[in-house]
């Protein structure tokens, strides 16, 4: 309990909709994570893992539960949390250059700091020499790679991702699950991924929760135990890591399967 | 872009600008053999109405008429987008202010310009404040919609990660709600323009007691009919350089959006 980074009990989150109705997105999540721990959520679509994850942040207030951050409760997204989202092209401010995207979210240290930050957030993402350009001119990985580097300038203890790699090729995505690996790798924050791509959460992650569908619970808890640091050609065909993937694939189809009986809610 | 591409692209730029230059001559040849075949007195020839709109902006009235015209014009255009901006963000933010202010904006928006009038110079007395107030009057629209508009459809995920970076209240205004909003802001801009111009030339017609659309209209009463189409030419270059500068201004401001969606190199 001590040493827990983000404490998520009995978080509930419902959605009023237009027409009045209250959706129920999350019933009851309880999750810890520890000091330099990369956690995954997974589950079927539509199950509420990005509400979830917004609620997590701080960027929406839950219904019910408690969220604490430190061991403080957590109102609005504290400065120790960085959120990188799915869609970097409106993510990225479009009027600001790359380098004054990622100065964004330096804020808070004084100028020249501030740039020395920039820089070398820049260059840990393969972006250095980057700085003036505009968003529009880089590729949509680079784009994820600028929306990654101002995550990480304000030094974060957590780095909250929402389906990080989920608008970009796949050759692109292996090379950006490497980059946030590394990244991992040489610093202490602690990482909540949400994904649909189980591969990917086996692959970068500590621990993988497969969450239920809608209104989610947390279906199981899966520790990775595969060595680190893992690579995409050797990790992806050991024999641990194909046997992981199953099991987690398994929990999720069960989670998508249950909610086809209930109904077609997505 | 290669050397090639840039040429070919100017050589472009050069023949759509001397397409334009050739359809006003065309326009001008046609207006000068028109008033040959036409009575003179009450249609003056195009060479005629330059060397009146020349003579006009030679004399006394460019102080006593013309600057006061494109003084009012502006000032107006400004409150307008001042009051405009500010209001379009605030309604276009809050979904509960749009919600009570709807109907209030769609009423007053409808209501005639010149119908307004009268009630400006009861207010204001027959001088370039009632110009100006009537400008405002009809210029603040276009830009109280367009800029609540924009504000209205920034993406989600653009204030969420403002949110993320600490924006707040002012802050998050001037950094991210106006230039996200700011490519229809100025289309709301560059209408409103055209009507403080429209709308000044109006109200001075219907009581300035001086300007330009004072000096058209007593032109006209007094048959002085060359001195009416030299204002009206006066006019419409007005109107042309507002036009060129606010374009110059809202493209270095807008730089940025040439490669996105709604720039110019993928639209």
């Amino acid at each position: 309990m001590a040493d827990s980074l983000l404490t998520i009990k009995h978080l509930k989150v419902s959605i009023k909709s237009r027409d009045g109705l209250v959706n129920e997105v999350t019933r009851d999540v309880s999750l810890e994570i520890g000091e330099h721990e990369f956690v995954s959520l997974v589950g079927p679509s539509g199950c509420g893992k990005t509400t979830l994850l917004r609620a997590a942040s701080g960027l929406r207030t839950p219904t019910s539960g408690n969220l604490l951050f430190e061991g403080k409760p957590i109102t609005d997204v504290p400065p120790g949390i960085s959120i990188v989202f799915q869609e970097y092209n409106k993510s990225l401010f479009p009027w600001l250059t790359i380098g004054k995207n990622v100065a964004m979210g330096a804020r808070d240290y004084l100028p020249e700091e501030r740039g020395r930050r920039v820089e070398i957030a820049l260059k840990q993402v393969g972006l250095s020499g980057f700085a003036t350009r505009y968003p529009w001119e880089l590729s949509g990985g680079m784009q994820q790679r600028a929306a990654l580097a101002r995550a990480m300038v304000s030094n974060p203890r957590i780095l909250m991702m929402d389906e990080p790699f989920a608008s970009v090729d796949a050759l692109t995505r292996n090379h950006l699950e490497d980059v946030v690996q590394e990244l991992w790798i040489n610093s202490n924050f602690s990482a909540l991924m949400v994904t649909h791509d189980v591969g990917e959460a086996v692959y970068l992650s500590d621990r993988v929760f497969v969450l239920s569908s809608r209104p989610s619970t947390i279906l199981a808890e899966i520790k990775i135990d595969l060595p680190r640091p893992r690579s995409q050609l050797e990790t992806r065909k050991m024999l641990r890591f194909v046997e992981l993937q199953a099991e987690v694939l398994e929990r999720v189809e069960e989670a998508g399967r249950q909610s086809v009986g209930i109904a077609d809610r997505d | 872009m290669t050397g090639i591409g840039t040429l070919r692209k100017s050589r472009n730029t050069l023949f759509r600008i001397s397409l334009g230059w050739l359809g006003l001559i065309i326009l001008a040849v046609g207006w000068q053999l028109a008033a040959i075949l036409i009575n003179k007195t009450i249609f003056p020839s195009f060479t005629t109405s330059i060397v009146a709109a020349v003579h006009l902006v030679g004399s006394s009235r460019l102080v006593s008429d013309i600057l006061p015209s494109v003084g009012r014009t502006v000032l107006g255009f400004l409150i307008s987008a001042v009051i405009g901006i500010a209001a379009g963000v605030v309604i276009g933010h809050y979904e509960t202010v749009r919600n009570w202010s709807g109907a209030v904006i769609d009423f007053l928006r409808s209501l005639p310009t010149p119908l307004l009038v009268p009630i400006a110079v009861v207010v204001f007395g027959l001088n370039g404040k009632m110009v100006i107030a009537t400008i405002v009057t009809a210029a603040i629209w276009p830009i109280l919609i367009n800029t609540a508009n924009g504000t209205s459809s920034i993406e989600p995920t653009m204030l969420d990660t403002a949110k993320t970076y600490g924006l707040r209240g002012r802050s998050l205004f001037l950094r991210v709600v106006l230039p996200a909003a700011s490519p229809q802001i100025f289309a709301g801009l560059r209408v409103a323009l055209s009507v403080s111009l429209v709308v000044m030339v109006v109200a001075e017609m219907l009581g300035g007691g001086s300007g330009i659309g004072y000096f058209i209209s007593n032109a006209q009463q007094s048959f002085n009919i060359k001195g009416s189409y030299g204002g009206v030419i006066v006019l419409a270059a007005m109107g042309w350089i507002f036009d060129t500068l606010f374009l110059v201004f809202e493209r270095r401001v807008l730089s940025w959006q040439r490669g996105t969606v709604g720039g110019v190199a993928n639209g």
